[in-house]
């Protein structure tokens, strides 16, 4: 009998850290494994948020945290969708909507319907079919309905600090171990970690070393083979800023994208105050530059307490190696668009958990996670680089450069397919199916030129009447949604918000 | 060339009338006209046909009538197939189709917890915990939803069917709705000089046949996407060496198993396909290793019932054509490639075809990149069908003749090496989101041929001992009670949907 892991290390700051370890002692605590957190220096900044996506939800759910907290005491606020402006000339904005793909054995989706309807003259645009897309423009919460067909989640835009703070907290009690420390040097043997040894002399033993460290990648970064690749062929921005604005009322339903004429701003509204980014490509722009136009980017005063920080996108070369696995920005890294960076935290902890190794000495694994990891990665860029792609603005050296510029054969795939045939392709391991990906290429304007026959079985009366009745329907389910609000103000988050005392 | 109009379906069986059936049902006649030619001449061959669950999806697009369909084509029900001495003589397992065990919630899979209870000392049989192979095992079926719970999904099934009347009964189908056929022979065609494509074919009686676009289902030799686009095929007989099958058909003998049987032999295996009126039967073989005449006797030595024809020997080489679709011609059935039916994949590979050219029909004009896309999406489909028959052969025990000891020892395609290594190391099997074969699946047959995990997820240990006793328990007496309640499969045919009249066998 082989030895089982007993000992797991997680070296990391922040949410990520965390996330890791609250996951690990969750799920195997009960297996008899001890989780211990090698705490460095936060890296986040008063005015930092998250944006996540609603897959988020499935996340504390697995690891048993009550939702409600985030609004109670991390100043989440809930969305719908992203709202995406100024990416294409005088196109109007859009909105991508957070929907729930509907259940449909017959693969045939609504897309097939619209385009057969936008071919014969329909003038309503896609996103008034997306019941997600119509909840976050009229600053609605689509609460989880169990009957209705369509369907549609909510991301959160929190607060970063009180997040982490939270699932301290939480991970803590649950059993997990932690100490404050900077990394001072890592014992390795062959490609095993032996040890890690902190600045105050400690050297820290364990089966199984998480590095969840982000960038600075403390661990893996040391790693033989793990070197860094970089994506900035396809991804331009380099540099980003963060500062806050004041609190907007009543409050949206979406986060706002914005692409001015060196990169984009993203506005995300919380309970307290609207976290402001930009991220842009210094060659087109200074750091003096964006912070002068800031109020004008972002359509909206923007108070002095803006940080500006370097933005590496990229990804490593391997992310388990050894008994060494790096989560989140530590295994790669893409700009804070689509609400992707807990996403990539969660996505890698939940691999790190299905592929949780079986065996302390040998880690068969590894090579599993690479590769699965690399394909999220991938298709989580391509996604990014669409928007870059697909835009429509002839005002800038970066827009103009990124048009003409060849894409990833995987995302000119995606995009040759469905402009032919209104179908995206997906490839293994995608975080955005179907109608993600639908949403975002018409939304950038691709207009795919031929759809499915099985349509052509339908009379157009019929045809006509579903499209109609899908309106009503979205119009219907929209109204009953509570405003963002109301919902923040509800009884059952008041009654969750006494139930926990924090800290 | 602009409006795709008149489509021509080169051949008949199965292939050319499922697709037939489906271009009539989606495509319709009105607009477009559907041609299939086929000759009496070439014929079919009558033997029981097993297919797999996802026909249900091709059933639904044409809206067919589930007891109509099973009293035409004399079909009995499906649950699984039982492999007889697969991993050594003497040993059994049943593949079933279904969900082993239940979702364990806040957990990984069932198959993890099970492990841990085997290493244990558990019970090491795990059909009492999936019930079709339950249900199979005792002769029972009935068409049941889904538990009221959702712990327990609704029983999975597919058909077992005779061949020649399946095709008959979508002929009617197809010609009800407009579709042509005219009898005769192709011998050749008229290509496009400049573009290549094909624009006629031409009969043995002189006639021509024009048309936009051709479904060559015209078996094996593919008389248009190989003889004239030049397709090219990939040969996997190095990994499925087998190449013949004798065929034939025997009196039934008892009431019909709503299961599949597969008898691995010295040189191949033989399928046994209960149909409501005969029992259908094959032994494929790999003519290296035994005669023709030597397969075909020792078959009729083999059989149940008494045979009620001569064996017919069929001849084939195990691969896929390399472009499935060139052109405006698509191959569907045979001519796109063969795969022995050891796991009943015949009338899926051709029911695949069929959709993904729906899904990407030209409007218009062929558009090369969706040629392209049905291409790379047709090879994933055939190259996990590929590995999941090939792990039959290569996960075995067996070394008793030449033709086992090639099979076990020989080197098997990357992406199936990798998967039975992570199955030995900890019974993982990660599944692609167009997988055709599930965790239950995998786990059914490379387990049943031989290959235990050296471990299983670290999560199964967070239960405690005397919990884990629990669970198994309760999804094993709810496994129990579901199996309980069904009617035989003779009784549930005999209420819903016997053939009429019985045929005279």
């Amino acid at each position: 009998m082989t030895r089982r892991i007993e000992q797991v290390a997680v070296v990391g700051a922040d949410a990520p850290a965390w996330m890791a370890a609250a996951a690990i002692q969750r799920s195997l605590g009960g297996a008899g494994i001890r989780v211990r957190v090698i705490e460095l220096p936060t890296l986040l900044q008063p005015v930092d948020a998250y944006s996540t996506l609603p897959e988020l939800a499935g996340f504390h759910y697995r690891i048993g945290l009550e939702e409600g907290l985030l609004f109670s005491a991390c100043k989440a606020l809930p969305v719908a969708g992203q709202r995406f402006s100024n990416w294409s000339g005088a196109a109007p904005p859009f909105i991508r909507g957070y929907d729930q793909p509907a259940e449909s054995g017959a693969g045939l989706g609504f897309t097939q319907f619209w385009i057969k309807g936008r071919q014969q003259g329909l003038r309503t645009e896609f996103e008034n079919f997306s019941v997600g897309a119509m909840a976050a423009k009229a600053g609605r919460v689509p609460i989880p309905t169990k009957d209705a067909e369509l369907r549609a989640g909510f991301g959160y835009h929190i607060d970063a600090r009180a997040y982490t703070a939270l699932l301290k907290l939480f991970a803590t009690r649950g059993g997990v171990e932690s100490k404050s420390a900077m990394v001072a040097g890592v014992e390795t043997e062959g490609e095993r970690i032996a040890a890690v040894t902190l600045s105050d002399g400690e050297r820290v033993e364990a089966d199984l070393f998480i590095d969840a460290s982000g960038a600075q990648a403390v661990l893996i970064g040391r790693m033989a083979g793990a070197e860094f690749d970089s994506w900035r062929e396809w991804l331009p921005c380099d540099r980003m800023l963060t500062a806050s604005a004041k609190a907007l009322s009543p409050f949206p339903g979406f986060s706002q994208i914005s692409a001015f004429r060196q990169g984009w701003t993203g506005l995300f509204p919380l309970q307290d105050r609207t976290a402001v980014v930009a991220a842009y490509d210094s060659r087109q722009i200074s750091d003096q530059g964006v912070l002068d136009s800031l109020s004008a980017f972002a359509n909206l005063p923007v108070n002095g307490d803006a940080v500006v920080s370097g933005l590496t996108q990229g990804i490593r070369r391997r992310m388990w190696v050894g008994n060494c696995v790096a989560v989140g920005e530590s295994a790669f890294s893409l700009e804070p668009l689509d609400a992707v960076q807990l996403h990539i935290v969660h996505q890698c902890i939940s691999q790190l958990m299905t592929l949780f190794p079986v065996e302390a000495g040998a880690f068969h694994e590894a090579e599993l996670y690479d590769r699965i990891i690399r394909r999220a990665a991938i298709n989580l860029r391509d996604f990014q680089a669409a928007h870059y792609k697909l835009n429509r603005r002839f005002d800038a050296p970066l827009w103009d450069g990124c048009r003409d510029a060849a894409v990833p054969e995987t995302l000119q795939r995606k995009l040759d397919v469905f402009s032919a045939r209104g179908r995206v392709p997906l490839y293994d391991d995608e975080t955005f199916h179907e109608d993600g990906w639908e949403s975002l290429l018409i939304g950038h304007g691709l207009m795919p030129q031929s759809y499915d026959p099985r349509v052509d079985a339908i009379p157009e009366q019929e045809h006509i009447a579903q499209m109609q009745l899908r309106l009503k329907d979205i119009v219907g389910l929209v109204e009953a949604m509570p405003v963002v609000d109301d919902f923040i103000g509800s009884a059952e988050l008041q009654r969750q918000a006494e139930v926990i005392a924090l800290g | 060339m602009q409006q795709l109009r008149d489509i021509v379906i080169v051949g008949g069986g199965t292939a050319g009338w499922m697709a037939a059936a489906a271009f009539a049902k989606v495509i319709g006649t009105q607009t477009h006209s559907i041609t299939l030619i086929e000759s009496e001449e070439i014929g079919t061959v009558g033997v029981g046909e097993a297919t797999i669950p996802p026909i249900m999806q091709y059933n639904r697009l044409l809206e067919i009538e589930e007891d109509e369909f099973v009293r035409e084509t004399n079909a009995t029900f499906k649950l699984g197939i039982e492999f007889i001495d697969w991993r050594k003589t003497g040993s059994s397992y049943f593949h079933p189709f279904g969900l082993f065990g239940a979702t364990i919630k806040g957990g990984v899979g069932f198959m993890n917890y099970w492990l841990r209870w085997v290493q244990s000392g558990g019970d090491p049989d795990f059909s009492r915990f999936i019930a079709e192979g339950m249900a199979a095992r005792e002769g029972k079926f009935a068409r049941m939803p889904a538990s009221p719970d959702g712990q327990l999904p609704p029983i999975n099934y597919a058909y077992q069917f005779d061949a020649a009347t399946y095709a008959a009964y979508l002929r009617r189908y197809a010609e009800r709705r407009g579709v042509v056929r005219r009898e005769g022979r192709v011998v050749d065609a008229e290509q496009n000089s400049e573009t290549g494509y094909i624009e006629a074919v031409k009969l043995a009686d002189g006639s021509r046949v024009a048309g936009d676009f051709f479904i060559d289902c015209s078996g094996f030799r593919g008389l248009l996407i190989e003889g004239v686009l030049n397709a090219g095929f990939d040969d996997w007989s190095h990994w499925l060496p087998n190449n013949r099958a004798a065929a034939v058909p025997c009196r039934r003998v008892e009431d019909p198993t709503p299961f599949t049987r597969s008898t691995a032999r010295e040189a191949g295996w033989q399928w046994r396909i209960p149909l409501q009126h005969r029992t259908g039967n094959g032994y494929v073989f790999c003519d290296a290793h035994i005669s023709e005449d030597e397969a075909s006797r020792l078959l009729l030595e083999r059989l149940d019932g008494e045979p009620l024809t001569d064996p017919k020997i069929l001849r084939f080489t195990a691969g896929k054509r390399r472009l499935g679709w060139v052109k405006n011609c698509l191959a569907v059935g045979l001519s796109s490639g063969f795969l022995e039916p050891l796991e009943s994949t015949s009338i899926h590979l051709i029911q695949v075809a069929i959709m993904k050219l729906l899904e990407l029909w030209p409007m218009r004009t062929v558009n090369p990149i969706l040629i392209d896309q049905y291409n790379r999406e047709l090879d994933l489909v055939y190259d996990h069908v590929r590995d999941f028959i090939i792990a039959h052969y290569k996960v075995t025990d067996r070394d008793d003749t030449p033709f086992w000891q090639y099979c076990r020892n020989m080197t098997v395609p990357d992406s199936l090496a990798a998967k039975l290594e992570l199955f030995r190391e900890r019974g993982e099997t990660r599944m692609a989101p167009g997988d055709l074969f599930s965790e239950t699946s995998w786990f059914a047959v490379l387990y049943g041929q031989g290959l235990v995990p050296r471990s299983y997820h670290p999560i199964a240990n967070a239960l405690p001992a005397d919990e884990l006793q629990v669970v198994l328990a309760k999804v094993g007496a709810a496994i129990k009670q579901r199996v309980d309640s069904l009617p035989s499969h003779a009784a549930f045919i005999e209420r819903c949907c016997a053939a009429r009249p019985p045929h005279a066998a």
